[in-house]
């Protein structure tokens, strides 16, 4: 059933003779799924490397494209026929497919092309079912297949890879020529044990990555034929893991060292790694030790200490033996090393600290210089301040944010929002950037620093924003206006002093800018003054310097500033300042590169834009100079915090106690919903649109309008519903205070009323042939359902909050009825679980309700509140993303494909 | 995952209409025993295990009855049986009653994919219902055949004239058991075996196989396994917390194997490829809480939620972090360090500091960039550390962290929480 290859092998099909023959300069290449993850990076390398052997490649979709490589693009093609078509001619088919494509690839590889001699499979994981159909295929047609699971085969002396990254990114450097051909189970020992061979001056003909799933369909008999073949290969290394019987009958004419691993894999029930090392009592470790022994008349394993060895070969256990038992073996044979041997194998530390701790000797090797080019960036390393984001897509992607699709909880820089909700507005607004809360001197410095720029008394962008209030907008279409006048121009000198303050700093040591007398004196010397004074006294630096004593915080670089002001004679401006404390925050995390140079200087940016967002919020005629709705500027500056700001600007007074947790728990939970939201995607877009490799570019201001514009009246709007829902149950209840247990309404009777109301409404729509019928807001979730009871484990969280607080919500215990009362009445089919949106509802409806019952605001503005609250929430998480792709994204990364596109006629 | 017994098998084999023998699982009634009692004349009673445990009959965990009485009290010694059988504890979750299938003769029958031949594999002997490495060679077919026309009963009639079988045999068998092969190939099956096949006459007179014992084994890589619809957890048995939740992470870039050793080891690897699972796993022995092998590429994401999960069930007890690899072709360096170094911030964060050495080995794409990103990380932690590059020998390296270890246990795990101000 198969043709008659190599004559030693007359019960299959095995075609290559010779290693000569396995990788060679005339082979011709074609990639299956070359732009997927891994080929990507390898295949360029592989085809840089022989000399550009692969003529094309495959990614379904991709036809017309080429993959760019430093010496010519490789064309690619929906499929093979297609490329066969073109008239490209190929003898090798390389496998990237995923494993579920892996056996239709190869079908489709051999049934369109007549030529075909070689198949090699990278890929993991594919089922053996395949596997024996694939085997089948090959013998069928007389086509040597490697893999699966392999990485491939490499020719140092043709200078030749094909198939997968063996060498790494670098291949010259491991893969020297010599004269040892080496046959691997592992595919990173393949390389691996090169580089331990040229450490005894051994060199490499052919390096073979077989794999190690169950099939092996390129194995050690049919390659030890082939070794003997090859007239270049005077020994072999061959490392072989437990499970199969292919090294069974191996006899050698040529030394072998045998690297056999895995005795301790005997205990396994399941494979662990390599799918095939899973071995009977026949063929586990032991028993393999014991075939290479006999092959080799030993009687015993090499190690240095004893080193057992013919001139036939030597098994070791460790792949650090194989040089030294290789030099053996051959001095021997009177063989020498193929060149002077390259490094050496002893302990090498590259990166040590002790942390101060008296360690012995043995512990504490000496780190020594790491050999080239590794020394050289192991230098620039120690240059580097802070981090350098590798660049990639960001579409429907983030660095900053990720919501756990099993529990629906986001996390942003890994603290979900359940427990960002504990923390404090000005808190999460630094968190956002800096991915750290702030200490409590921190968020001092940071309420100076939001509180002093948030009056927007006489600013264009708040005559903008009332203009487009006037003109009937929403409050995200107002804001945006008034966040389009913070412009980099505004915020030039805050970000260039930002900079220029890493600069000044950076190998000064300081670790904590709060630090206690750190001697600055060589900044002193060495800073600008045009980047750090003004000509000119600033009153509102003067009013910032005294709102930082007032509140007895400190900071080295506020220091500095003043020293540095005091030793010039000049004068310090609030633009300086604020990047001063926007910079302090950022210190720790930079210095242990958490943030990128980009992240510190745009830091001032941001802090603007969050002062502007919250002061054009509330109406002109609400800020006077020096006044922002009905309390001095300076006293928000010396006692405020940012929260109580925010309220204030949303509901003309300061929160007690108990208002401020629930209006920070509130912004907390809004943060965000991960990058694919759409307030999420706006503000990437605007980000992707100008260009973030160019981040210097990138306007900030613009990424937050694109946030704003985003958002809208069914995204962030929406808790409005839940909102008119409550106001509608309780309009006539004569409630007066919902904060207290003792409101004297029967919550039970008045949820199983509605519910009856519904349940009738409900029947009566649908017996009309209405199946648009309203729907009760803010019950039920897709994902937690399918219960008796059902919960929304964000809605729990926040009730046992403000529990254990002692604070009682008769908006929030109502829904809790609802939900029981729906399912009674046989409206719901098992208790719903009241969901996290209507938490957003009853904390606001709570916050608002003594107010609107005194007639002091309307639904249109408890409407306009309750979506502002969700733009100043939402705002925190915007940041994060502004600033996690301005830092990671590509330019115009966001775009969708055309041909991902459809058209709707 | 395994399976062995009849409760499961019987329903398997129904997909390929291969007889067998009745077979009523825990829940059966009394009035069902009996009436199973009444058809067959005996019942075997025999323990349920999950996954694949063998030897059961040797070790005396078959019970037999005639009667309802002793049927139950059989069921109640076995029910909850204990069974120690390759190193490996099981303990019982049920009984099966299995109606006695009267026969001259047993057969034993196996497919599995053979490494000899590389091509899928039967073996037959009609000297079957014993273990079959007591049988001498010549008493045993193993034929192996093409997986494209897959199993035909001329391969069967093959292998039964050349181990001499009785010609009443061959008819029933050709005729039953390439059924398997449709079963063994087209549900993801790795190995499947039927010890013994009893030959049970009809009414006719016709000897007809009936199956009486049952394993089989899936391909964990192969999803048509999951058109059987079988229960999630027959097989959870041989799977700890910790490898069930770390397969949930299975894709197929990026390896996610993982193996405990022993639930009370000091070092925890995080190892890189499959050579270097079988190194490090081996020169650590007992001293390691898994084996792992993490390579492949795990992107970001992936790998950050590897270590979260080691770390979660590992790092307490361990007195040594081991990140440990090769010079890796692809891998990227940075992005798996940067993955490892950000969980185990996230980890101290949501469960506090805790003393730790961390010893790093590794080569690869932007090894530098990687190792600089854990030391900042290491640094901001206050753990004590070493990093070696890839031109010192993995095992030397491995030898460093057990000897990191050794120094922890005696005191060095008291001096290191002092100086993270945690003692």
């Amino acid at each position: 059933m198969h043709p008659q290859g190599v004559e030693a092998f007359p019960h299959y099909y095995v075609g290559i003779n010779s290693l000569t023959d396995l990788a060679t300069k005339d082979d011709r290449v074609c990639v299956l799924n070359i732009t997927g993850g891994e080929s990507r990076t390898v295949t360029p390398v592989s085809h840089v490397y022989s000399g550009g052997n692969i003529v094309c490649g495959t990614a379904p979709g991709r036809s017309g494209s080429k993959m760019k490589t430093s010496i010519g693009d490789i064309p690619v093609y929906d499929n093979i026929a297609e490329a066969v078509d073109a008239g490209h001619e190929f003898n090798v088919v390389v496998v990237y497919l995923p494993p579920s494509g892996v056996r239709d690839g190869v079908i489709e590889a051999i049934r369109v092309n007549p030529n075909l001699t070689k198949i090699v499979i990278l890929t993991e994981k594919v089922p053996v079912r395949d596997a024996r159909v694939i085997r089948a295929m090959g013998q069928m047609r007389g086509i040597d297949i490697f893999g699966a699971n392999c990485l491939g085969l490499a020719d140092a002396h043709n200078h030749v890879r094909i198939g997968g990254a063996l060498g790494g990114s670098a291949p010259e450097e491991s893969l020297l020529p010599g004269s040892v051909a080496i046959y691997s189970n592992s595919g990173n020992f393949t390389t691996t044990i090169a580089v331990y061979l040229a450490t005894a001056g051994w060199g490499s003909t052919v390096s073979f990555s077989s794999g190690k799933d169950v099939y092996i369909h390129y194995a050690a008999p049919e390659w030890t034929h082939a070794f003997h073949a090859d007239d270049r290969s005077k020994a072999a290394v061959m490392y072989i893991e437990p499970g199969g019987y292919y090294e069974h009958d191996l006899e050698f004419d040529k030394p072998v060292v045998a690297c056999v691993v895995g005795r301790w894999k005997a205990k396994l029930t399941k494979a662990c790694g390599h799918a095939g090392a899973i071995a009977g009592a026949g063929d586990n470790a032991m028993a393999k030790e014991e075939w290479f022994m006999n092959k080799f008349g030993v009687d015993d394993v090499f190690t240095p200490e004893n080193p057992v060895c013919t001139e036939k070969g030597a098994v070791v256990l460790n792949i650090a033996h194989i040089p030294a038992a290789m030099t053996a073996v051959m001095e021997k044979r009177g063989a020498k090393p193929d060149f002077e041997p390259v490094g050496d194998l002893s302990l090498k530390c590259w990166f040590s600290n002790t942390q101060g701790i008296d360690l012995p000797d043995h512990l504490n090797p000496p780190v020594v210089e790491a050999m080239a080019p590794y020394n050289e960036q192991i230098a620039g390393l120690n240059e580097q301040v802070g981090v350098v984001f590798p660049r990639q897509s960001m579409k429907d992607a983030s660095g900053a944010s990720m919501m756990d699709p099993k529990t629906q909880v986001t996390k942003i820089h890994g603290t979900s929002v359940l427990d960002a909700s504990t923390h404090n507005f000005e808190a999460n607004l630094v968190q956002s950037l800096v991915r750290e809360y702030p200490d409590a001197n921190g968020e001092a410095l940071a309420n100076v620093a939001l509180n002093t720029f948030v009056n927007q008394e006489g600013k264009v962008g708040l005559a903008a924003a009332d203009a487009a209030r006037e003109a009937g907008n929403s409050p995200n279409t107002a804001l945006s206006a008034a966040v389009a006048m913070v412009g980099p121009k505004q915020v030039e000198r805050s970000r260039n002093a930002a900079s220029a303050l890493v600069e000044l700093f950076k190998k000064s040591g300081l670790e904590d800018p709060a630090t206690d007398g750190f001697d600055f004196s060589a900044q002193l010397d060495a800073a600008d003054t045009d980047t750090f004074l003004a000509e000119s006294p600033c009153k509102c630096g003067f009013a910032m310097l005294a709102a930082i004593e007032a509140r007895g915080a400190k900071s080295v670089f506020i220091e500095f500033l003043q020293a540095l002001a005091a030793k010039r004679g000049s004068n310090l401006s609030c633009n300086v300042l604020a990047a001063a404390i926007t910079t302090h925050l950022a210190w720790p995390a930079l210095m242990r590169k958490r943030l990128s140079l980009t992240t510190i200087a745009n830091m001032p940016w941001h802090f603007r834009i969050y002062s502007t967002l919250i002061g054009s919020a509330a109406s002109a005629e609400s800020q006077r100079k020096g006044n922002f709705c009905g309390v001095e500027t300076k006293e928000l500056m010396n006692s405020w915090s940012f929260t109580e700001t925010a309220h204030l600007a949303l509901l003309g007074k300061r929160p007690n106690d108990e208002e401020l947790y629930a209006f920070s728990v509130l912004l907390g939970l809004i943060i965000s919903n991960g990058p694919g939201t759409i307030s999420a995607q706006g503000a990437k877009g605007a980000v992707a649109a100008d260009g973030p490799e160019d981040p210097q570019r990138i306007q900030v201001n613009k990424g937050y309008i694109g946030f704003l514009t985003h958002t809208g009246y069914a995204h962030g709007g929406n808790g409005y519903e839940a909102i008119a829902f409550l106001l509608d149950r309780f309009r006539d209840s004569g409630l007066s205070d919902p904060g207290s247990e003792g409101h004297g309404l029967d919550l039970s009777s008045m949820a199983t009323q509605y519910a009856k109301d519904y349940l009738a409404y409900k029947k009566k729509a649908k017996a009309e042939g209405n199946l648009a019928y309203a729907k009760i807001p803010c019950t039920g979730h897709p994902v937690f359902k399918g219960e008796d009871v059902n919960f929304d484990p964000r809605e729990v969280f926040v009730g046992d909050l403000f529990k254990k607080r002692g604070d009682y919500n008769v908006f929030h215990e109502f829904y809790r009825e609802l939900v029981q009362a729906l399912y009674k009445t046989g409206v719901t089919r098992n208790v719903f679980c009241v969901n996290v949106d209507a938490v957003i509802a009853v904390l606001l409806l709570k916050m608002l309700w003594q107010p609107h019952a005194a007639g002091e605001i309307d639904d249109a503005t408890m409407e306009s509140a309750a979506f502002t609250t969700f733009l100043f929430g939402r705002m925190i998480g915007s940041a994060a993303e502004i600033d996690d792709h301005t830092n990671r994204g590509k330019n115009m990364d966001t775009r969708t494909a055309a041909s991902k596109c459809s058209h709707v006629g | 995952m395994q399976i062995t017994g009849m409760y499961w098998g019987s329903k398997l084999l129904k997909y390929v209409d291969f007889p067998t023998s009745e077979v009523l699982g825990p829940e059966a009634t009394n009035d069902e025993i009996k009436g199973l009692i009444e058809r067959h004349g005996e019942v075997f009673i025999k323990p349920m295990f999950k996954g694949g445990v063998g030897k059961k009959g040797k070790a005396g965990l078959l019970g037999r009855a005639k009667d309802i009485s002793t049927a139950t009290k059989e069921k109640a010694r076995l029910y909850f049986a204990e069974h120690f059988h390759n190193n490996t504890y099981s303990k019982a979750e049920g009984v099966t009653f299995e109606g006695a299938v009267p026969a001259e003769y047993e057969i034993y029958f196996s497919i599995t994919d053979s490494t000899e031949y590389r091509a899928p594999m039967i073996t037959l002997t009609h000297h079957g219902g014993m273990d079959i490495e007591e049988l001498p060679p010549e008493k045993i077919a193993r034929i192996p055949f093409d997986p494209l026309t897959g199993l035909k009963g001329f391969v069967i009639s093959n292998a039964l004239r050349k181990l001499g079988a009785p010609k009443e045999l061959v008819s029933p068998l050709v005729q039953n058991l390439p059924k398997l092969w449709d079963l063994f190939h087209n549900y993801g099956m790795t190995t499947l075996e039927l010890n013994p096949i009893r030959m049970q006459s009809n009414k006719k007179g016709r000897l007809v196989p009936v199956a009486c014992d049952f394993k089989c084994a899936f391909d964990g890589d192969d999803p048509n396994a999951n058109r059987l619809g079988l229960p999630e957890d027959l097989d959870t048995s041989s799977y700890s917390d910790f490898e069930l939740e770390v397969n949930s992470l299975r894709t197929y870039q990026g390896q996610s194997d993982v193996f405990v050793i022993n639930e009370e080891g000091t070092i925890s690897a995080m190892t890189f490829g499959g050579g270097a699972n079988a190194l490090v796993t081996e020169l650590l022995g007992d001293a390691a809480t898994i084996s792992s092998d993490f390579g492949g590429n795990p992107p970001y994401a992936k790998m950050h939620d590897i270590s979260r999960i080691v770390y979660k069930y590992w790092l307490e007890q361990s007195n040594v972090l081991f990140i440990i690899g090769g010079k890796a072709n692809n891998t990227d360096i940075y992005e798996t360090f940067r993955a490892m170094a950000d969980a185990l911030r996230d980890h101290f964060n949501k469960y506090g500091p805790q003393p730790l050495y961390v010893v790093v080995g590794r080569g690869g794409p932007n090894l530098v960039r990687g190792m600089g990103y854990m030391q900042d990380t290491l640094d901001s932690l206050g753990l004590p550390y070493q990093m070696f590059g890839f031109d010192s020998a993995m095992s030397e390296v491995v030898n460093y962290a057990q000897a990191a270890d050794e120094w922890m246990k005696n005191g060095g795990r008291e001096i290191v929480a002092k100086s993270m101000g945690i003692a």
